[in-house]
């Protein structure tokens, strides 16, 4: 078996695989691989499901598989269960360093999606505590329900839709509610914030949080409807009752989840005294959303930086998706959270752009596929954050700053 | 006003007020607190809790310029003597 | 705990198989994760903290937080949520180890 490649791929996820399927279906003579260390190819594709329009489900799932089967269909080497811990960049070649073994190619992609934000809180490390996507995962990929009942504590984009997920399993989810206050959980925890959020949402997310959005207008026909106006009982979402007047301060049980503390709280999170109570639980998500997963494009040496509307430090790229580093190239998550649609032709740009480099594409037909990301972009049923189109010229401006010295 | 009660590193048990003592007392970056606390340097390699330590330090310093995050070394996995020692081809 | 009627999705197609969890037999699902397998079960507590022993289960369920380390057919440091469930499998929770520096600091040092 080789271990020499034309292009490796870090990341089984809807931008590696597009990538890899667009590469070796217009350069058959590529020899291609693809690294991933799940047991299924997919990535944060597999848990995702969500109705579009009418009747129409994005069953991620489903999806993965089709691109699963492509890429067998294409004879692309696609390695599972495969974790890469480290990488090194000598004679125009990348070496990757898997648990099998060396890798090598000539360039590689990077594509290694997102990790979840945890949001610590009393009582986390207990068995039946977990990240949201996790219960995600088990639900959706697995079949396996994360437990009989729990609270899922983050409100946000990701815990939105996959609450929405798991009210469709069948689980029974009692409270969606946010983190109380701490320095750690800024971000996560003051309602006035949070709120802003969700009702900036009602323009990004047609199918999860703007419905939130636009039952608080209808419910209480107000036009600047303010958290303070809140329901303390929560809103009802997908039988799911929301509160963001109430917070849960810690998770408690002997050896396990048994139940967490909720308490109210002012509209600036602090928490309102005497106003404990339990609610009863065997499973609790953690939520503070996603950030891209830059640590094998970082050993890499590509600069990063930090730009909030792109979920945290995102490594310098171009709309090319080049990064600084000859060989090394970037789609996907890693570049900022979107969507699996934008992370697909984000893979398709990439390796447009590899392709050039064996003189296997166009200046043109690379710039088709950036137009189809600005369009899967605009259409995207949701959009992680409002600010996320100037997050991208921001980095591009750095990028062309970077390239003037 | 701040709920310090819980745990941060998870791998090491390092709790939220040990970490904002330390912090407090030191005003140092993220990479010294981690070394004075030994969060993040447990097992996952503070996959989980880097986003927590730097909130932290940054959160006692007085200026925000000399604040650098956590940086990343390999091996990003923890790996075994006999996987380090498995040479150029693959199993 | 497994969902075996969804309105979207549709079912799994997977054998049913043994496999051993600290010395006592269970059913699972081949090829499906070790932490999944668990958890149909019931099964939350994966291992103890090597410490101070507190119960771990699954965190991340993606492989990049650890805390699901188990010792599969006698191998350390398995990922749970990672590994695919075979036939037989003997898998095993760790113990607490012995931290003979960190238990004379914990009398020494009182900022601890």
């Amino acid at each position: 078996m080789t271990t020499h490649y034309d292009v490796l791929i870090i990341g089984a996820g809807p931008a590696g695989l597009s990538a890899a399927i667009e590469m070796k279906s217009l350069a058959p003579h590529l020899n291609i691989g693809i690294i991933d260390e799940y047991l299924l190819a997919g990535g944060r594709l597999l848990g995702q499901l969500y109705e579009e329009s009418k009747g129409q489900w994005w069953n991620g799932f489903r999806k993965s598989e089709e691109l699963r089967q492509q890429i067998q269909q294409l004879n692309i080497d696609l390695f599972l269960e495969v974790s890469v811990y480290d990488l090194i960049i000598k004679d125009e070649s990348v070496t990757f360093f898997t648990e099998r073994g060396r890798m090598t190619s000539k360039y590689a992609l990077i594509a290694t999606g997102a990790s979840e934000v945890p949001t610590p809180i009393e009582g986390w490390t207990l068995p039946g505590v977990m990240s949201v996507g996790a219960a995600q995962v088990m639900t959706n990929v697995h079949r396996v329900k994360p437990g009989k009942q729990g609270v899922i504590i983050g409100v946000n984009m990701l815990s939105s839709a996959i609450a929405m997920e798991l009210a469709l399993a069948e689980v029974n989810v009692k409270a969606m509610a946010l983190p109380l206050y701490s320095i750690e959980n800024e971000q996560h925890a003051i309602p006035k914030v949070i709120f802003k959020q969700v009702m900036a949402a009602a323009h990004m997310a047609p199918s999860l949080l703007a419905k939130l959005g636009s039952k608080i207008l209808f419910t209480d026909h107000l036009k600047d409807f303010a958290i303070q106006f809140y329901p303390k009982k929560g809103i009802k979402m997908w039988g799911i009752p929301i509160y963001m007047r109430s917070a849960i301060k810690r998770i408690e049980g002997e050896g396990k989840v048994e139940r967490v503390i909720m308490v109210d709280i002012t509209t600036d999170g602090k928490e309102i005294p005497s106003t404990e109570r339990a609610i009863p639980a065997d499973f609790v998500c953690l939520s503070g959303g996603l950030t891209p997963l830059a640590e094998l494009v970082s050993l890499a040496g590509v600069p990063f930086y930090a730009i909030e509307a792109l979920g945290g430090h995102v490594p310098l790229h171009n709309e090319q998706m080049e990064t600084p580093i000859p060989q090394i190239f970037v789609a996907g998550n890693v570049t900022g959270i979107e969507g699996a649609k934008v992370a697909m032709a984000q893979g398709r740009v990439a390796a447009q752009s590899i392709l050039l480099r064996f003189n296997q594409s166009s200046k043109k037909q690379l710039q088709q596929r950036i137009a189809q990301v600005h369009e899967e972009r605009r259409h995207a049923a949701i959009q992680f954050h409002p600010l996320l189109e100037q997050g991208r010229e921001e980095l591009y401006e750095k990028w062309k700053l970077e390239q003037s010295q | 006003m701040n709920n310090q009660s819980s745990i941060i590193c998870r791998c090491e048990e390092v709790s939220s007020k040990k970490l904002h003592q330390v912090a407090n007392e030191q005003r140092c970056s993220a990479r010294e607190l981690k070394l004075r606390t030994r969060a993040g340097m447990g097992y996952c390699g503070g996959r989980t809790c880097r986003i927590a330590i730097n909130k932290i330090a940054t959160h006692y310093q007085a200026t925000q310029t000399t604040n650098l995050p956590l940086k990343y070394q390999a091996p990003i996995r923890p790996v075994s003597f006999e996987q380090v020692g498995t040479g150029g081809e693959l199993k | 705990m497994r969902i075996h009627h969804h309105p979207v999705l549709r079912p799994l197609q997977r054998k049913e198989i043994n496999f051993t969890f600290n010395g006592q037999t269970y059913k699972g699902l081949e090829g499906e994760p070790i932490a999944a397998a668990l958890l149909a079960n019931n099964i939350r507590t994966l291992r103890v903290h090597e410490e101070s022993g507190t119960p771990r289960g699954i965190y991340c369920n993606i492989g990049h937080c650890y805390e699901c380390r188990v010792t599969v057919n006698g191998i350390q440091g398995k990922r749970a949520c990672l590994t695919p469930l075979t036939h037989h499998m003997d898998i095993n929770s760790g113990e607490i180890l012995s931290t003979a520096v960190r238990d004379w600091r914990k009398q020494h040092d009182h900022s601890l």
